[in-house]
């Protein structure tokens, strides 16, 4: 009654163990895209456990001038997967002689995902940027290739923390007369900016910093900015 | 959420069994004195019963001490009721919202099943969705709110984050002292 343990494992000569293929090395992604933009980005911080890794890792991932690729999550099933994407999207290029736009990705993204349906990659996609006619997308995608088209998307560690966040701000959910407007890059990014502060508060995996990147016509700027390093 | 000499608790309104609804006016917000309010979010059984052994010996204190309880000395004693389960826990995570009766400082703190309590400065937030409670109530909340900014930032708070949770939701209620 009062000693015994649910599940005891102090049995002589048995001892239960387990391993699991994978690991939880956080990252939070947050993206909006707007009218003619697309703004992407990612906290810098790696964990394994309650250790860090790194502070300086950023998780997003220059697929081409008008399309960034977001991944969080299994930091091994990441490399593995932005490489064979990158290899992929190689493929493409040398046989239509065009580089891929981000639909194509997209829809790219959604099967390669699929194809490893009975042992996932354990990753959380987001696929921002501009499409053949300028205007900005975004898809968000589960694990298993699940693919969703979106105005704004928290994905990572702290997603769920965000996400209600994005609806209040940039979806203007719940608030009197809230129909939705494009959002202009400022208020975006003022949004994304307040999102990450309030993740590195409550979520032990983000901090350190982040890296914004901004799809326009002119190309993908990079901004960064420091956050708590606790 | 704490504001400028008020406080303000909220919660959803759905009771139901995991894909289940059963009904969308239950109470997990009671009133233990006119400035004191406890929030039971958890198991709905446990939401009652607690609710009703607190009932008990909040009044037992009343009549022996004469006086109304400080909301500190109120959320000592739902610690104590619910450690005294500790190896067959009551389910439910309490959320304390109150002012002092004599000065009207403004009071929150919050508890895990077992009564380790939590007295912050800002806000606590309890529940299925509290991730998502956490991420709106961090980034809405800012220190010294009127009550009515408190309430306008508590409602936004708890409507976008639940709307986010499938198990949480069909309205909201908030009180504001």
């Amino acid at each position: 009654m009062f000693g015994q343990a649910i599940l005891n494992d102090n049995l002589p000569g048995a001892k239960q163990h387990h391993w699991s293929p994978y690991t939880d090395n956080g990252g939070t992604i947050v993206a909006v895209a707007g009218d003619d933009f697309a703004i992407i980005a990612s906290d810098t911080r790696l964990i394994q456990g309650y250790s860090i890794l790194s502070r300086e890792q950023t998780k997003l991932f220059k697929l081409s001038e008008q399309t960034v690729l977001g991944v969080s999550g299994c930091w091994c099933d990441v490399l593995t997967f932005t490489r064979t994407l990158e290899a992929r999207m190689k493929m493409y290029l040398h046989e239509h002689l065009k580089p891929m736009s981000t639909p194509a990705v997209a829809q790219l993204v959604s099967t390669m995902l699929y194809h490893k349906r009975f042992f996932p990659y354990y990753v959380s996609n987001i696929v921002a940027g501009l499409d053949q006619d300028g205007k900005g997308t975004l898809y968000s995608y589960d694990p298993v290739g699940h693919c969703e088209k979106n105005r704004y998307r928290a994905g990572g560690a702290a997603g769920a923390m965000l996400q209600p966040l994005l609806d209040n701000q940039v979806g203007l959910k719940n608030m009197k007369g809230g129909v939705l407007p494009d959002i202009t890059k400022e208020k975006a990014l003022m949004v994304i900016k307040d999102s990450f502060i309030s993740a590195a508060e409550r979520d032990t995996s983000t901090g350190d910093g982040v890296i914004i990147n901004i799809i326009t016509k002119s190309g993908v700027e990079v901004m960064h900015f420091p956050l708590r390093k606790d | 959420m704490k504001g400028k000499g008020c406080v303000a608790i909220a919660s959803d309104r759905r009771f139901g069994v995991q894909t289940s609804t059963l009904a969308m006016d239950f109470q997990r917000i009671f009133e233990m004195g006119p400035h004191l309010y406890v929030g039971l979010p958890g198991l709905a059984t446990d939401t009652l019963t607690v609710h009703e052994r607190l009932r008990f010996r909040l009044n037992l204190y009343e009549l022996r001490e004469s006086r109304k309880i400080k909301p500190q000395t109120f959320s000592a004693m739902v610690s104590n009721l619910l450690y005294e389960r500790r190896f067959g826990p009551y389910f439910v995570e309490p959320v304390i919202a109150g002012l002092d009766p004599v000065t009207w400082e403004p009071f929150i703190s919050a508890m895990d099943l077992i009564g380790c309590p939590n007295v912050p400065e800002d806000f606590v937030v309890a529940g299925t969705c509290a991730e998502q409670l956490f991420g709106m109530c961090e980034a809405l909340w800012e220190p010294n709110l009127e009550p009515d900014s408190l309430f306008e930032t508590i409602s936004q708070a708890l409507m976008n984050a639940f709307d986010r949770d499938a198990i949480s939701g069909w309205g909201g209620i908030v009180h504001v002292m």
